[in-house]
């Protein structure tokens, strides 16, 4: 197991009283597994994901790195945060060289992010400031200097959300290429179902506050598998059947007790669906 | 006389203010205790300094320096501590999970980060500083264009008052464009914050 997690639990202080964001966590990772975690927003999958990095303390429960416990953040566990996080007083290469600055000489690290860089298809842009790229090059900068740690565990805290659907289609293929290749143990938080189907091998399903594991989907489809295949769909389907529930969960509690979602069997002619629900 | 002074002065307030805003903007307790001590001493024009720094060095250069430094480091330290607090905690978030910490984490992360804002407080220090020799040069008599500025006015001579204030003008202007511009021209192109 390269990652364990034993019922970890966190709570936060509020105004109110304690919050229970994780209730009782336990995953286990192997090493060179891709592992996606969806659920509704706020249900603590962030939070996860923070802890695994050693950002926050959990409140209860233990984490194992390769039987080590994880205390602080570390150069083996590297996140790539939404907003790509990219200094903008670095150009794209130093940014891509920045967490080998004290492990290795200036020229033998420049040939490691020149060559990420080419992996990341953005060799042309390596002197260009953070501003001029466009959102999807940053990214590809953010999975470069990551990698360029080669770090045991990356951690993706939905790093393609602020993305059009194009460029996101097309960093789907090349975070799939890089961890066919690489073959690098990756945690990705999305609340993107597809994108949780398409890319990952096991794709757990969390709770509404407080985050608990509703369900764990095991994804045997072939590789490169395109978001519109029909075994992403397929999936896709199951996997949104599982959090509607918890949306409507959420959504209650954070808009209004009333609240529920409609049918969607309203919606079709009831003809074409018998005993569909059976 | 007067361009050797600021020259040093700034230069000793630069160090002080810098370091003693990155200290504050960093821990918590000197900014409860010195924080708005800071604040307090920053409203108090640097002129007022000049009484003191000649009881305690007498009538010499090291009181000049002492008003220009009492000037213009406050306020570089201020704008140091605010650029600190204004640090965007992802890149923080960021630095750290690639392992960067301590000493590190200050040259690499959090200086840069907040050199936008040290930059305005270098250029308004630069400013202060030049006020205060000015003032500093006025009030007691050494070499130096406060001093031609007094000559002026007891001999009576317009022109050379009227000269000396737009030297004085002009040479703080000379600086704040030539330095200051081109630091902040530069820095605003590597941020991409305007044309």
């Amino acid at each position: 197991m390269i990652l364990s997690i034993e019922s970890v639990s966190k709570e936060f202080d509020a105004q109110a009283g304690k919050i229970k964001v994780l209730d009782e966590i336990s995953i286990q990772i192997k090493a060179g597994e891709f592992v996606c975690l969806v659920g509704p927003s706020g249900c603590g999958k962030t939070t996860l994901l923070n802890i695994i990095a050693g950002l926050e303390r959990s409140t209860g429960g233990q984490l194992h790195q390769n039987g080590k416990e994880i205390t602080e953040p570390g150069s083996d566990r590297v996140v790539i945060f939404q907003e790509a996080a990219l200094f903008p007083w670095l150009n794209v290469i130093q940014n891509v060289e920045f967490g080998l600055i004290n492990r290795m000489e200036a020229k033998k690290r420049r040939k490691i992010a020149r060559a990420l860089l080419h992996l990341v298809h953005l060799g042309r842009f390596e002197k260009a400031y953070i501003h001029q790229l466009s959102g999807g090059m940053k990214s590809r900068v953010a999975i470069a200097r990551a990698l360029a740690l080669n770090p045991s565990i990356l951690l993706m805290d939905e790093p393609f959300a602020a993305l059009d659907a194009q460029t996101r289609d097309i960093l789907h293929e090349e975070i799939q290429a890089i961890w066919a290749q690489s073959k690098q143990t990756i945690i990705f938080v999305t609340h993107n179902v597809r994108e949780a189907v398409r890319l990952g091998n096991r794709v757990f399903v969390f709770t509404a506050r407080p985050g608990k594991i509703k369900k764990e989907f095991r994804i045997d489809l072939p590789r490169p598998r395109d978001i519109n295949s029909e075994g992403v769909v397929m999936y896709a389907k199951l996997i949104q059947q599982e959090l509607r529930e918890e949306i409507e969960k959420f959504l209650k509690e954070e808009v209004d007790r009333e609240w529920s979602l409609k049918k969607t069997d309203l919606l079709r002619p009831a003809g074409t669906d018998l005993g569909s629900g059976i | 006389m007067s361009i050797q002074r600021i020259f040093i002065g700034y230069s000793i307030s630069l160090i002080f203010g810098i370091t003693l805003g990155l200290l504050i903007g960093r821990f918590k307790i000197l900014d409860e205790t010195v924080g708005s001590l800071i604040t307090g001493l920053q409203v108090l024009p640097s002129i007022c300094w000049l009484p003191l720094a000649i009881l305690w060095f007498g009538l010499n250069e090291q009181a000049i320096q002492f008003v220009i430094i009492m000037g213009a480091f406050l306020s570089i330290a201020i704008a140091t501590d605010s650029g600190i607090r204004n640090i965007s905690p992802i890149y923080l978030r960021a630095a750290k999970t690639m392992g960067v910490r301590g000493m590190d984490l200050y040259v690499r992360v959090i200086f840069p980060a907040a050199l936008p804002s040290i930059a305005t407080g270098m250029k308004l220090g630069w400013s202060f500083a030049w006020r205060s020799l000015m003032a500093g040069e006025l009030l007691f008599v050494s070499v130096g264009l406060g001093q031609l500025l007094q000559t002026g006015r007891e001999l009576n001579d317009m022109a050379q008052v009227v000269a000396v204030m737009f030297l004085i003008a002009a040479v703080g202007l000379v600086f704040d464009r030539l330095i200051f511009a081109q630091f902040e021209k530069r820095l605003r192109r590597q941020w991409g914050t305007a044309n």
